[in-house]
């Protein structure tokens, strides 16, 4: 037991250390090689720490040479720009003036659903509420919104139409039908909803369409028996 | 920048300096008592072994293994341990055919363990 508490306590504050050493980044947004940076300490302490049968010198050699791994691939990603984008990547412009950009979201393996959400925890809940999205390349949204932006956010909108998919549950939640929505996308020209990348309508009847590979469009319409939300 | 790059050389220099360190100094203590080891094992081969034999070998490795802990397992050295008790509770009676089994156990120890921690390919996979 005291050999633990020894062994756990050498540990600790060669970690210390390191991380003082390595910087407030380690603690804050993490770049792709900080975030295996950090899980890769965790493990590699766990062991020597636990089982007495390790040197803990092993320990200490792991975490020094992560400390030298972290120290050249910082001095990379500062001084070696091709190797930047290749290190940490780049930001994606998710959403630019004409909507949606489908491309950006498929390359990093998010949908629809994860853009709003992420507007959601953002502040804004219109897709036309914001000029431009991006996910930054350690993982953080970010948004410039409209200028009448708070104008545009009046109700709460549902996604109707995911990928080309009817959401039967916010159908539901909406109390409209699928023939309804299907009917206002005939008169939009669009002769299948296989072809949307999203709809979304709220309250009021505003209507957000953005059809695949094309600009989105708004408009209103009248939901049936006066309904709004 | 210019502390950074001073951090990197001189934790690369510890490291370097602490693995080739580590390969000699492995190598060079299962070396000796490799040594020690063959000269028992002749004596046991010859029915010629004294258990004050074998406690010298065993009073040389306690020396050894102190500071052999801090850089192999120690689940390496219990087993030298366990082999050398087992090899002079042998010789004290002795059985020395059995005795000289348990020694070559520990030759192929000192020939085997130093290269188990070297930067090989087999090692490293």
């Amino acid at each position: 037991m005291t050999l633990v508490i020894i062994r756990t306590a050498i540990i600790f504050f060669t970690l210390l250390l390191l991380m003082r050493l390595m910087g407030k980044r380690q603690i804050g947004e993490m770049q792709p090689f900080e975030l295996v940076i950090t899980l890769l300490i965790a493990e590699l302490i766990c062991i020597p720490m636990a089982d007495t049968s390790i040197p803990l010198l092993y320990g200490v050699v792991s975490v020094v040479t992560i400390f030298i791994l972290h120290g050249l691939v910082m001095l990379a990603d500062l001084k070696l720009k091709p190797l930047k984008s290749l290190i940490s990547g780049k930001p994606s412009l998710v959403i630019n003036k004409n909507g949606i950009d489908d491309y950006q979201l498929k390359k990093n393996n998010l949908d629809v659903t994860d853009l709003i959400g992420s507007l959601r925890a953002a502040g804004y809940f219109s897709l036309d509420g914001v000029n431009y999205a991006l996910y930054e390349s350690n993982g953080t949204f970010s948004a410039l919104p409209r200028e009448d932006y708070e104008a545009a956010q009046d109700s709460l909108p549902l996604v109707i139409i995911d990928n080309g998919c009817f959401d039967e549950k916010n159908l539901a939640v909406a109390g409209l039908s699928r023939p309804f929505f299907e009917d206002v996308l005939r008169r939009q020209g669009v002769k299948t909803h296989k072809r949307v990348l999203v709809m979304t309508a709220d309250g009021t009847g505003k209507i957000y369409l953005q059809i695949k590979g094309e600009k989105y469009r708004t408009f209103r319409v009248s939901y049936p028996g006066g309904r709004t939300w | 920048m210019v502390r950074s790059l001073l951090g990197i050389f001189l934790a690369v220099l510890l490291l370097c300096g602490a693995a080739v360190f580590e390969t000699r100094y492995v190598d060079a203590q299962f070396s000796a008592f490799g040594g020690e080891i063959e000269s028992l094992a002749q004596k046991v081969e010859g029915e010629r072994a004294e258990p004050s034999d074998a406690e010298a070998v065993r009073r040389s490795w306690e020396t050894r293994k102190s500071s052999l802990h801090v850089w192999i397992p120690h689940n390496d050295i219990s087993r030298v341990d366990d082999i050398l008790a087992e090899a002079a509770g042998l010789i004290a009676e002795e059985n020395f055919p059995l005795a000289a089994a348990k020694l070559e156990v520990l030759r192929s120890i000192c020939r085997t363990v130093p290269g188990t921690y070297r930067p090989l390919l087999e090692n490293i996979f």
